[in-house]
């Protein structure tokens, strides 16, 4: 298939994903009002400094029962939007309808499409720039999504009597496992990733472990996101930071068992000790950028918590204090596990690719 | 507790990086006080797209320039970054004016509930500034990855045009994509894993309609968009400025 055929095939059914969910009414229970107009009243009564707005919207029924009818609803919202919805024209909401054709409030906004969208582009771009190995690379994104989701499964199946920390410990070599050999030819250096990564991350884990454990003040787990659909607070923390640098820990090891590999097939005959003054030369290069990802990613989650605070008069460092120190302790150990995880990737790497019979030679 | 683990991870960095890990250590706490001053800057009611998007350059220019140096392939990724962050900026505009997402949602309700709402800032603005500054960590570890990359293929490979110095970036592209998405899904896993804890039992249509799911998962898909597009941008200015 040339180039040609494949964009206008995937440009096709791109445009067939979205054009169905927009129309996907029919796969809802709940009503679906689509809006048609909007009334604003803007008022501001003096008590606040933000405005209030009174929406009143028009629009048609999309699907269920009452599908065509013309309802009525109405909306309260605010210039800010903290904990309310402002609706536009082109949103479409949930509501609930009585059979009097009167519409008793709104249950939430439709936005399966967006997300769609976004799966859409990502799922074009990779597979466009990457080929086939982009299309491993989703797969390999879906085998994590589902381990994932069986592993909530089966700690909610069972009571929650489960240790989740030691749940998710074991989860986790399912994770370093599926991802890294779904993702490489099956071979000695994904093998050694495999193993480097286990390692790695039950090393500087356990590290971690200790030094919280050791460390007597509390920790403010409970500012953790969603920590309160889980009993077990200080365990969800643990698992928080096992989890948030798994990533990081595989493309570490794989990029080192690769290189090693490199080194090996170039020159057969390297010796033991030339292999890890290589090895430490590309340690260094690849030192550093990962610890700004995991930042970025991570620490941003904050900024609407700590906004909100800091709107409400709350000095930055407090606000820090009160909502942010978990997610900067989570961000650090993770960093730490990420650095720990090269040296013990370099020697384990090593210790297994190296020819055994040479090491011994060379030792 | 910050400081013991401050401590540790510079000593670590010393050990394994040396003066290399003395800069990481620095950009690194440089990156999180600039955090701290996007902060401080909303927060005293200036605008936060605006303001995102000048810690982005900011952030881009500090960590490519200052860990590395002013040289080709710093300034050629720099490049392909801004482009980047115009695409990128376009597509969370339109997810933040249109899905509705700004704020927070029925979890968040214990935590806020005894602070005012009444702010008088959109919050719709402090969600595209944060979906920004997201994706600006993958986007730069990306386009640094292929641009230095490429530099060490033009060393030893004088000979190449620019057409197959640009096909040598797309192959390194292609072998970094994977553990770019792997360490972007786990960095943001245990985020997911308690929200399906929270909601577990609700249905599809429930979920992926709810609004801090959405949020969850369009911060992914735009850090998955930004690390994967950066790709062929950062090659083609990369085969273009090195042969220059």
């Amino acid at each position: 298939m040339n180039i040609k055929k494949k964009i206008i095939i995937s440009f096709i059914l791109s445009f067939l994903t979205i054009l169905f969910v927009y129309n996907d009414y029919f796969l809802y229970k709940k009503p679906i009002l689509k809006i048609n107009d909007i009334k604003e009243k803007i008022e501001n009564n003096g008590t606040t400094k933000e405005k209030n707005i009174t929406q009143t919207i028009s629009g048609t029924i999309k699907n269920g029962k009452y599908k065509g009818k013309e309802v009525k609803v109405i909306n309260h919202t605010t210039t800010s939007g903290v904990y309310d919805e402002q609706l536009h024209k082109h949103s479409e909401v949930f509501v609930e309808v009585k059979s009097d054709l009167t519409a008793i409030g709104i249950n939430g906004v439709k936005r399966d499409k967006y997300v769609v969208i976004l799966i859409i582009i990502f799922i074009n771009s990779i597979v466009f720039v990457a080929g086939r190995k982009g299309i491993k690379t989703i797969v390999s994104l879906i085998a994590n999504i589902i381990i994932s989701l069986l592993a909530i499964l089966l700690f909610q199946k069972h009571a929650r009597t489960w240790n989740m920390l030691i749940l998710y410990l074991f989860v986790s070599i399912i994770f370093v496992t599926t991802s890294l050999l779904i993702t490489n030819k099956k071979s000695k250096k994904t093998f050694s990733a495999i193993v480097s990564s286990i390692i790695s991350f039950i090393v500087s884990f356990s590290l971690a472990f200790i030094i919280i454990k050791l460390y007597k003040k509390p920790i403010p787990y409970w500012t953790l996101e969603y920590i309160e659909a889980v009993h077990d607070y200080e365990n969800f923390f643990y698992v928080t930071i096992l989890l948030s640098g798994l990533g990081a820990i595989m493309d570490i090891a794989i990029t080192i068992s690769s290189s090693l590999h490199e080194l090996i097939l170039k020159d057969p005959t390297i010796k033991y000790k030339n292999l890890l003054k290589s090895g430490k030369e590309i340690c260094k290069d690849i030192l550093g950028t990962m610890n700004n990802v995991m930042l970025f990613t991570c620490f941003t989650s904050v900024i609407p918590m700590t906004f909100l605070l800091m709107k409400n008069n709350i000095v930055l460092g407090d606000a820090i204090k009160m909502y942010s120190q978990v997610e900067i302790i989570v961000i650090l150990t993770s960093c730490i596990n990420i650095v720990l995880a090269i040296p013990i990737s370099l020697y384990v790497s090593a210790f297994m690719l190296h020819p055994s019979k040479k090491r011994k030679e060379s030792i | 507790m910050i400081t013991i683990l401050s401590i540790i991870l510079f000593t670590l960095l010393i050990l394994v990086g040396k003066s290399r890990g003395l800069k990481t250590f620095g950009i690194f706490y440089l990156n999180l006080f600039l955090i701290l001053v996007y902060l401080f800057i909303i927060s005293i009611g200036l605008n936060a797209i605006i303001h995102a998007i000048i810690i982005c350059i900011v952030v881009t220019a500090t960590t490519l320039f200052g860990l590395n140096e002013v040289n080709v392939k710093t300034k050629s990724s720099f490049k392909a970054i801004m482009i980047i962050l115009v695409i990128i900026f376009l597509l969370t505009f339109f997810i933040g004016k249109r899905a509705n997402i700004q704020g927070f949602s029925a979890e968040s309700l214990e935590a806020i509930g005894g602070y005012s709402f009444d702010i008088n800032y959109d919050m719709t603005n402090v969600l595209i500034g944060m979906f920004l500054i997201t994706t600006i960590g993958t986007i730069i570890d990306t386009s640094i990855s292929i641009s230095s990359a490429l530099n060490e293929v033009h060393i030893n490979n004088p000979h190449l045009d620019k057409k197959e110095l640009y096909n040598s970036g797309m192959n390194i592209g292609k072998d970094i994509i994977a553990t770019t998405i792997n360490t972007l899904y786990f960095a943001l896993v245990a985020e997911f894993i308690g929200f399906f804890m929270w909601h577990y039992g609700s249905g599809f249509g429930y979920i992926i309609n709810y609004k801090s799911f959405v949020v969850e998962i369009s911060k992914l898909l735009l850090s998955f968009i930004a690390s994967i597009l950066v790709i062929p941008l950062t090659s083609y200015i990369a085969s273009r400025d090195l042969l220059k």
